[in-house]
């Protein structure tokens, strides 16, 4: 039977710490070659986890033992796809992790992690743990008396804020005239060469072409984070800046300590993951599409809104 | 008979254990244990081949023995066979047998693996005509098929499916009535029923399941009859002289007896038979009575289908069981959950499993003297929550 896959997985590891279980998990060996070559399993192995089950179930509920015993084939089933299923995600999430820094993978929506900079390894927070950063200063566009206040913490080389942009552009867009968007780098240690892009990009800013570069940034995001330097600053050409103006900003570090004043700003709003917006306060973890920006802005309008944003919640 | 489980080492080191096995062995009690021990440790010789003192010490206690366990079942100790088992004993009489005038061998469906296999390969072979009688629901043989061609009888007087027991007498009247000869398995029967082997041929049991050691049985033989059997091997101990092209064996049962025994065993068994004596068998069968009563209550208010006759009159301390749509196994494992020890399964009867409808196996309680009416609850107690699962 299918339960005996798991038995042997289970007494396999339990049989390193002590020889007790060795006979048992070579029991579980034997009657998952004949489980799997559809034989009935002879070692009466799976007969006697039923037995246990159910007997000890039996003294809690009789109904649900019942239940279980007639349907005990099903269960277990069930038991095996379930334990398989979640041992797989698990490891396309560790995998995930490895190679993203997100358990999620690169579509995710919880954007890049940065333990490594809050320190929090193991406790993943939520949205509920931010304190909304309490001004307005970074890279700023709009209506600074518009009555949609956007504050974005992101970093120039993770693919999520790249992912986030078009939506950014969206937002620009179609608030135009109520939006006042605040961009605040928050480079992630986790990310080759994200701080040397966020100083690059208020260099560029120092030169009114902020949009442009970062434009060029946000294109070549994989050859900014394995290059550096060397390709941040080819970007600063195609972007047309003064290029001495840059060489001298960026190499002097000039924007530095700007910088770091966002970082701090991020760390103590407890960022966790890049991007992180605040839409009129509320916060908005990782690279939402525009639509479920709009249901943020203006689910208050009507019941029906509602209902449909949680729908879409829930669905995307 | 309470103070009895005091004498069971295994209950005593294991006293939440409900052993309701006993029909495929019993348990030993300590005065068996040390009597195996005592050839070890006071004798240790070989006997009928050592002159030394040792080995004649052996050799007399082991003619003890064998008069000990003759008597247990009203036999002359010089019929009697040392075998392993039952098994060995049933196919000493099957093979060795004179077929030359007579050939068939008239034995029932309700009949253990041991009596029905060799007869069965002698029928394969040709060598015998071989009339298997049926039984009805309740496991009822009707013996009338033995007629004048009949040669031998091969009956249980007790079974290990139902429980149920046989009038051996008569069976072995109209056997004999017939110009034939009787051999009884009385691995059920001996341990549990008083037992005389007056009337009949050759009779067949195993020590293990009457408190004696394992690896020792007997075959206990009418003494003409035994002359006339031949053994299933031969070896040292077994011939009078050897030579090359001329062997002479013992005309006496150590023809039989190749080799040196289980004499440790020989002493168990001995002790065992001295223990029940002790006990007295009418009080054993007594006690058994009062047990088989005991368990068919249980049964029957846990809502549990005996197999074989519904009622506790004139039965064993053994039922077969199931639930409606319950595996056998199942049910001997939820059991065993809550330490009550049974078996399941076919009980090496496959062919009378069938035809008392309990083709895919049963469960079976079985009990002996060291059982209380109390074991008989626990075990009630339990199979009434087993019952849950299936009502
Ligand atoms: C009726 C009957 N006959 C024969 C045997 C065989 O006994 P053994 O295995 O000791 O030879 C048994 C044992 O279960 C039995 O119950």
């Amino acid at each position: 039977m299918v339960l005996c896959i798991i038995a042997f997985f289970v007494f396999a590891v339990m049989s390193i710490f002590s020889a007790k279980y060795r006979p048992l998990a070579k029991e579980g060996l034997k009657c998952v070659f004949k489980t799997i070559t559809f034989r009935p399993c002879d070692t009466g192995l799976d007969d006697r986890i039923k037995a246990r089950l159910v007997s000890e179930l039996l003294k809690f509920s009789p109904g649900a033992a019942k239940v279980l015993n007639k349907h005990f084939v099903i269960f277990s089933w069930l038991f095996v796809l379930l334990t398989f299923g979640s041992l797989a995600y698990s490891i396309y999430g560790f995998y995930n992790f490895y190679v993203y820094g997100n358990c999620d993978g690169p579509d995710s929506v919880n954007g890049c992690v940065l333990n490594d900079i809050t320190g929090d390894y193991g406790r993943f927070s939520e949205p509920k743990d931010l304190i909304v950063p309490t001004n307005y200063d970074g890279l700023t566009e709009g209506n600074p008396n518009g009555t949609l206040k956007i504050i974005e913490f992101g970093c120039f080389t993770c693919p999520y804020t790249k992912k986030a942009e078009d939506t950014v552009q969206g937002l620009l867009q179609e608030y135009d005239g109520q939006i006042y968007y605040v961009f605040k780098p928050f480079p992630l240690p986790n990310h080759n060469n994200s701080f040397e892009a966020a100083r690059a990009v208020l260099c560029a800013r120092d030169q009114g072409k902020m949009w442009e570069f970062r434009k060029e940034v946000f294109k070549q995001q994989d050859v900014c984070r394995t290059d550096g330097t060397l390709a941040i600053k080819e970007l600063a050409q195609n972007a047309q800046l003064d290029m001495d103006k840059f060489n001298k900003c960026y190499d002097n570090n000039e924007t530095d300590a700007e910088l770091g004043k966002y970082v701090q700003q991020g760390k103590d709003a407890h960022i966790y993951a890049t991007p992180t917006f605040f839409v009129n306060d509320k916060p908005v973890v990782g690279p939402k599409t525009l639509d479920q920006f709009r249901c943020e802005i203006e689910k208050k309008d009507s019941l029906v809104k509602e209902i449909g944003c949680l729908l879409g919640q829930w669905w995307g | 008979m309470k103070e009895i489980k005091k004498d069971f080492p295994v209950l005593v080191n294991n006293p939440d254990i409900v052993y309701l096995d006993s029909a495929c062995t019993s348990l030993k009690p300590m005065q068996v244990i040390e009597a195996e021990m005592e050839y070890y440790k006071k004798f240790g010789a070989c006997a009928g081949r050592s002159s030394h003192r040792l080995g004649r010490e052996t050799n007399q206690r082991l003619d003890e023995c064998r008069e000990k366990v003759a008597k247990f079942v009203n036999a002359e100790k010089d019929g009697l066979i040392w075998t392993r088992n039952a098994t060995e004993g049933l196919n000493i009489v099957a093979n060795g047998f004179d077929f030359s005038k007579r050939k068939k061998v008239v034995t029932s469906i309700v009949e253990h693996h041991s009596v029905l296999l060799p007869l069965i390969k002698l029928r394969d072979q040709g060598k015998i005509k071989l009339d298997v009688v049926g039984c009805d629901k309740e496991g009822n043989v009707d013996f009338s098929k033995i007629d004048r061609e009949t040669a031998l009888v091969v009956t249980n007087s007790w079974n290990n499916i139902l429980g149920t027991g046989r009038k051996i007498n008569e069976i072995a009247k109209l056997a004999h009535d017939n110009g034939a000869l009787i051999c009884v398995d009385g691995a059920q029967g001996v341990p549990h029923h008083k037992t005389d082997f007056k009337n009949l041929d050759f009779l067949c049991f195993s020590g293990h399941k009457m408190l004696a050691p394992t690896g020792i049985g007997a075959l206990v033989c009418k003494t003409d009859h035994l002359a006339k059997l031949k053994p299933l091997m031969t070896g040292g101990g077994a011939v009078k002289t050897v030579e090359l092209n001329k062997v002479v064996e013992l005309p006496t049962q150590e023809r039989f007896e190749a080799g040196i025994q289980h004499y440790a065993g020989i002493f168990g068994f001995a002790s065992a038979c001295e223990y029940l004596n002790k006990i007295g068998m009418e009080e054993v069968e007594k006690h058994e009575a009062t047990l088989a009563k005991a368990f068919y209550e249980e049964l029957k208010s846990a809502g549990a289908m005996i197999y074989g006759p519904d009622s506790p009159q004139n039965h064993s301390a053994l039922y077969s069981f199931g639930f409606k749509n319950a595996k056998a196994h199942d049910i001997a494992l939820m059991l065993d959950r809550e330490k009550i020890a049974v078996r399941s399964g076919f009980f090496c009867a496959q062919p009378a499993m069938e035809v008392i409808g309990a083709g895919d196996g049963a469960t079976r309680v079985s009990g002996y003297i060291y059982n209380t009416p109390e074991d008989a609850k626990r075990f009630g107690e339990i199979l009434k929550k087993i019952n849950v699962l299936y009502s």
